[in-house]
């Protein structure tokens, strides 16, 4: 859970990490500068209006005449506006620079996924790296405007009461500042506290959030199984920490608030003693005192909200180092300097440099390991898959199918050796022409929101209705689309989760079809298809590979018998090659033996 | 039993939940009444101080603060000493400090007792309700319900609603004392009320719809970031970067732009509201000037009404909250409702415990899943003899799983529509967690638990022992595999450790399943992602240690059924063909066809 690393990663950032945030904040250092100086302004009129009453109370009540009166009101009214004018100003401001950055850093955070290697999004999972793009974004942009607000306006307006209070009476002023140091103590205590109880609190809230949602979404596990019970003690178990973490948590914030009012009172009750005395003495005027009273009164809220906000922004951190961390990573496999310059990069394609892909495929000398391993999976591999070749990859599950396909798709780059598109390094020419020439069916098919032609033309926009139903009719998924209410323009949910498994799976395929690939990646693809369809699949594999060069993962021998070679892998090393027929010569091979175990029985009751 | 009607109204279900926290709650609301008081108290003492000891006006005084002056000296004595005025001030704030402390210990005590309720009775509740519930309804809808809306309740509750009573306090307290000090100025400071009041009720409801546009659009901006991610290798294998890049950037800008309206309409309500409270601060004072040059009040009563004004207008901004709040309030309790008066489980009267070790019986059963829509099962009969394996050959969408469940009592069988019975017991008269315990149905798409493995093979035991554990995973094949992991069996699974294949997830269920040695085994294909290898390892190991129990396969491998005893062959709902492997290879049907397909490369090459 994202919650839980937060513990792990605090980190102190010099300045709270502004400094790196700063390119993103320059599109909007004018804004931010009027929001500044109004959000002062705004502080400033606040600290002002109290002034209001004393010169009511000392001019007119005191004096006993009305004289001037409407003048004074309609000054009065006029600050109020402009103070209106102000306020509207600076939150709207704020809520735009807000919202601004946070889209700002979204695209930024978002873009720099796109171009990521592998090896990232192998090591850190998807919810994670999903809190980096959306959670943190918003946090940073909460950051740097309204705490930022917080600051300015809390900052300049005890700056402006103690120049007030200390032009009233610099003595009577002395005596309300001894309780400031008191107070920042108090708050600083007391934050601390709050902060690591309150982490804890949202730690384990978000652990009752995945306990429903184990619940709920293992429902059918839970009543097969028949654990009701034990789920809901464990569940109940987790409601009562929570329970008593919050009540614990409460504890210390109304300590807190306690003690600040108590003190709010006794900055009052010292003003009142002192102020009372000598106003007696006639050193001040009555509307003074009640003044001096109201800021006396008024001044510990602001150094209680510059603290909470500080500390905030101290939690921040957290997030901007995530975020900045995320920004800096760079991916493994990138593209050269030159070859961005020929080819362009992923967003900025030079189409035209592009060459036609033929083909041919060759692994040359590769040595690979994976970026977060160091057992070599392949060792000084060769292989040459001249253009139309069809592979098929066999072994058991988890054995290490998938090297390959990573390495040719270019997903990863081998440690040491090549592999050669058509004679030349794939890393001479961009990640994008390889991947534009490539399709590829996964092993658990996936979809996008959106309708079932969206997700056709996926790898080929121009594709039109025609194409499309050709495709499906290859893959029989045509009866599939039409079964559906709105036919290519049906929704297919989150993910696809309106269709089954199967369905997305031919989908899928379709998708790959349309594409036109010179090179496909089948991975696993007909595993969850029952026999009939499954059937009707291998048959449109075949036709479509004819002519492609492929790969294909399988589980299922029959797949495999016509491949053109078939590796074999083992423990994540590929321990046998060579054609169906070669392959089953080798009788105490591992190949005859998979294959063998599968037929043999059924041939001999066939026979029998 | 009937409980359709359990909570018919929205009052009766928050009652409900408030059992046990309501006492706590009313002795919260005490101390805040006191504390709101005390707080009215203080600018009192500061207008006799400043009026009558300060200022030397005679004005007369209520008798408790003729009483207060008694005690604490007489008027000569305080106007020397006015550090006693001070240390009173300081001893209120001292009682009030404690209240508040008491008055928000015990309101999150209520609280928190509050939210557990909830949440308890909830996931009970909803663990409880049949299986078909859980398919008409999303995950997420009901995550949110459990979890935004129970927030919202107990906020409502907690601070909403207990604060109305110190609202009222303040708002009474305030009112009379303005009252007493100045009818007119009490009235006209009282003019501005209905208008904040209305004010806040309006902006209250149109900030709340584009709070929740707002919301609508982020989520569909999370699953844009989310199918993006978990669809990485698609983006890339078909070079989509761009189109994705402006897909996200196009949503992003119209979620920022909901936003910034949303901002608009904040800084409005805000700022207006400031002005609106400014202006009769400002109204106050100057008229409360004009009555005191007529000398109707004195500086220091003024000085008070100015406080009390102040301190009246936070509660009256509050009450227009207060009252829009309910309304989200009362629609988050009917969407709980909604749940909490859906029908649970329950056993028929009368249910047994019979010994299930015996034939099971499928007569003429059919089923469809909403009433009235096509059927999914056409009379299905069917025996399976006890201690005997049976394979179920079929394709997607014929019905296999359905029946299955239907014999786990997942989908429960409306009583026209034929019958199964174990042992000649109608299941539907055998208590239903006995039938599932008793029944180890290895789904499909195995479900495992965020716990360690070894919980999760043992979770259906009170203490896991790893004995019985690593005997279980034997016999599924996943010893090995399990061993080979860094912390073996504490290997920690789910959201929050590693990620298992979908082999390996359908291996952990079947140990999950054989570790609680049920008389009946059913395996709705669950070894589909398993390879044929481990498959044939995992079935010679059952045929070993668990011949006794009668076992049902559902498969559309061949080389999985061929070996049963008996198999029946589905299609569209209906039973087709039935017998051993070499009968049906015989009859040349379906069977026969599937067969020929799976064996081909076997036959020719082989």
């Amino acid at each position: 859970m994202p919650e839980s690393k937060e513990n792990k990663e605090i980190v102190k950032l010099p300045w709270m990490g502004i400094p790196r945030l700063l390119p993103y904040l320059k599109p909007y250092r004018y804004r931010m500068m009027i929001m500044i100086f109004l959000g002062a302004m705004v502080s400033l009129v606040d600290s002002i209006v109290p002034l209001f009453n004393r010169y009511a109370i000392n001019n007119y009540v005191v004096k006993g005449t009305l004289e001037g009166i409407s003048r004074f009101a309609l000054l009065y009214a006029l600050v109020l506006v402009v103070k209106l004018c102000m306020d509207f100003t600076s939150a709207y401001m704020c809520g735009q620079i807000e919202m601004s950055v946070d889209r700002d850093l979204r695209n930024a955070a978002f873009n720099h996924l796109q171009e990521l290697s592998f090896s990232y999004f192998n090591q850190n999972n998807v919810g994670y790296i999903h809190a980096r793009v959306m959670s943190d974004t918003g946090k940073i942009g909460m950051l740097v405007a309204w705490r930022m607000m917080d600051i300015i306006w809390n900052g300049s307006y005890i700056l402006f009461v103690l120049i007030v209070m200390l032009s009233i009476n610099v003595r009577l002023a002395l005596y309300i500042l001894a309780l400031v140091p008191i107070a920042v103590v108090l708050v600083i205590y007391f934050q601390k506290h709050l902060i690591v109880l309150n982490r804890h609190i949202r730690e384990l809230n978000s652990t009752i959030t995945s306990n429903f949602n184990e619940g709920i979404t293992g429902a059918k596990a839970i009543k097969t199984l028949v654990v009701e019970k034990k789920i809901q003690d464990d569940f109940t178990r987790d409601t009562e920490s929570y329970r008593k973490n919050a009540v614990h948590a409460t504890h210390y914030s109304a300590l807190f608030t306690a003690s600040v009012t108590m003190l709010s009172s006794c900055a009052l009750a010292l003003a009142l003693w002192r102020g009372g005395k000598i106003t007696m003495e006639g050193v001040m005027e009555i509307g003074t005192l009640s003044v001096f009273l109201s800021y006396a009164l008024g001044i510990l809220e602001p150094i209680q909200n510059i603290i909470v906000t500080i500390s905030d922004l101290i939690a921040v951190q957290v997030n901007v180092e995530r975020l900045t961390r995320l920004l800096n990573t760079e991916s493994d496999v990138a593209d050269s300097k030159e070859v961005i310059e020929k080819y362009g990069d992923t967003f900025n394609p030079k189409k035209e440099n592009w060459e036609e892909l033929y083909g041919d495929v060759e692994f040359k000398d590769v040595s690979f390991h994976y970026p977060d391993g160091t057992e070599y999976v392949l060792e000084n591999f060769d292989l040459k898959v001249p253009q139309g070749t069809n592979v098929a990859i066999v072994g058991e599950t988890g054995a290490g199918k998938s090297t390959l396909v990573n390495l040719v798709c270019r997903f990863f780059e081998p440690t040491k050796g090549q592999v050669l598109i058509d004679g030349r390094d794939a890393r001479e020419r961009s990640q994008l022409w390889l991947h534009s020439n490539i399709g590829y069916v996964l092993q658990t098919p996936h979809l996008f929101s959106g309708s079932v032609r969206e997700n056709l033309k996926y790898g080929n926009p121009d594709a039109t209705d025609e194409e499309i139903w050709n495709a499906l009719k290859l893959v029989s998924a045509e009866e599939i689309v039409k079964r559906m209410d709105k036919g290519l323009d049906s929704d297919v949910g989150e993910g696809g989760d309106m269709l089954s498994t199967g369905e997305k799976q031919l989908l899928s395929f379709a998708r790959a079809i349309l594409a036109d690939p010179k090179i496909l990646v089948l991975d696993e693809a007909t595993s969850s298809i029952d026999t009939v369809t499954e059937k009707a699949i291998q048959d449109a594999i075949s036709v479509v590979i004819k002519g492609r060069t492929s790969f294909m993962i399988a589980h299922r021998l029959s797949t495999v018998v016509d491949a053109d070679v078939i590796l074999v892998v083992k423990d994540g090393k590929i321990i046998e090659r060579g054609k169906h027929k070669e392959l089953m010569k080798n009788k105490q091979g591992y190949y005859y033996s998979l294959f063998s175990r599968q037929y043999e029985e059924m041939s001999i009751k066939a026979i029998g | 039993m009937n409980n359709k009607n359990k909570f018919p109204t929205r009052s009766g279900l928050v009652f409900f939940f408030l059992k046990g926290s309501i006492g706590l709650f009313a002795s919260g609301i005490v101390f805040s009444m006191l504390v709101a008081f005390l707080d009215m108290v203080n600018p009192k003492i500061i207008q006799y101080t400043v009026d009558y000891l300060i200022g030397d006006s005679e004005s007369t005084m209520p008798f408790y603060m003729q009483l207060l002056i008694g005690i604490s000296g007489g008027k000569a004595y305080l106007k020397t000493h006015l550090f006693v005025i001070a240390c009173i001030v300081i001893t209120i704030a001292i009682v009030c400090g404690i209240c508040r402390y008491l008055n928000k210990v015990l309101n999150s005590m209520a609280a928190e007792k509050l939210i557990k309720r909830m949440r308890d009775i909830l996931f009970d509740h909803i663990s409880h309700l049949p299986f078909a519930w859980h398919g008409e309804n999303h995950t997420g809808d009901i995550i949110q319900r459990c979890t935004s809306d129970v927030e919202t309740i107990k906020v409502f509750l907690s601070e909403q609603l207990t604060s109305l009573f110190r609202i009222v306090i303040m708002i009474t307290f305030g009112l009379i004392f303005m009252f007493q000090i100045h009818v007119k100025l009490a009235l006209i400071s009282l003019a501005f009320i209905p208008v904040l009041v209305l004010y806040s009720l309006f902006f209250h409801n149109r900030i709340g719809n584009a709070f929740r546009e707002a919301d609508e659009e982020e989520g569909r901006l999370s699953a844009i970031a989310q199918e993006n991610l978990t669809g990485v290798r698609v983006v890339r294998a078909f070079g989509r970067e761009t189109y994705e890049r402006h897909r996200f950037e196009k949503k992003n800008d119209a979620y920022t732009k909901l936003w910034i309206k949303l901002m608009m309409l904040l800084s409005a309500f805000w700022t207006s509201n400031d002005l609106i409270a400014g202006v009769q601060c400002m109204v106050v004072l100057v008229m409360g000037c004009v009555f005191a040059v007529r000398g109707e009040i004195t500086v220091g009563e003024m000085i008070a009404f100015y406080s009390y004004n102040a301190m009246v207008s936070w509660p009256v901004r509050m009450l227009g909250r207060v009252i829009s709040e309910m309304s989200k309030a009362g629609v988050s309790v009917d969407r709980l409702r909604e749940i909490m008066n859906a029908e649970i489980e329950t056993d028929r009267e009368g249910a047994t415990e019979p010994s299930l070790d015996k034939d099971i019986e499928f007569n003429n059963v059919s089923f469809s899943y909403d009433n009235g829509s096509s059927e999914i099962l056409k009379n299905v009969s069917f025996k399976v003899k006890a201690g005997e394996t049976i394979g179920v050959l079929g394709g997607t969408g014929s019905g296999k799983s359905t029946l299955m469940y239907l014999l786990d009592r997942l989908y429960e069988l409306p009583e026209d529509q034929g019958t199964i019975s174990i042992g000649g017991v109608d299941i539907r008269n055998i208590k239903m967690h006995y039938l599932r315990r008793n029944i180890g149905l290895v789904l499909q798409e195995p479900f495992l638990f965020s716990r360690t493995l070894k919980e999760n093979i043992a979770i259906t035991r009170k203490t896991p022992e790893l004995k019985d554990v690593t005997r279980a995973a034997k016999l599924a094949s996943l010893d090995e595999t399990i061993r080979n992991f860094d912390a073996g069996y504490d290997t920690f699974v789910g959201e929050r450790g590693v990620t298992l294949s979908g082999g390996q997830k359908q291996r952990t269920a079947i140990a999950q399943m054989l570790i609680t040695e049920p008389p009946i085994m059913i395996f709705d294909d669950s070894l589909s992602a398993v390879d044929t290898e481990t498959d044939a390892k995992i079935r010679a190991a059952l045929d070993k240690h668990a011949s006794g129990a009668t076992t049902i396969l559902i498969s559309h491998r061949i080389t999985t059924l061929m070996h049963a005893d008996h198999i029946i062959v589905l299609s569209h709902g209906e039973l087709i063909e039935e017998g051993t492997h070499d009968e049906l290879v015989e009859k040349g049907g379906l069977y026969r066809k599937i067969y020929d397909i799976q064996m081909q490369g076997g036959e020719e090459r082989a």
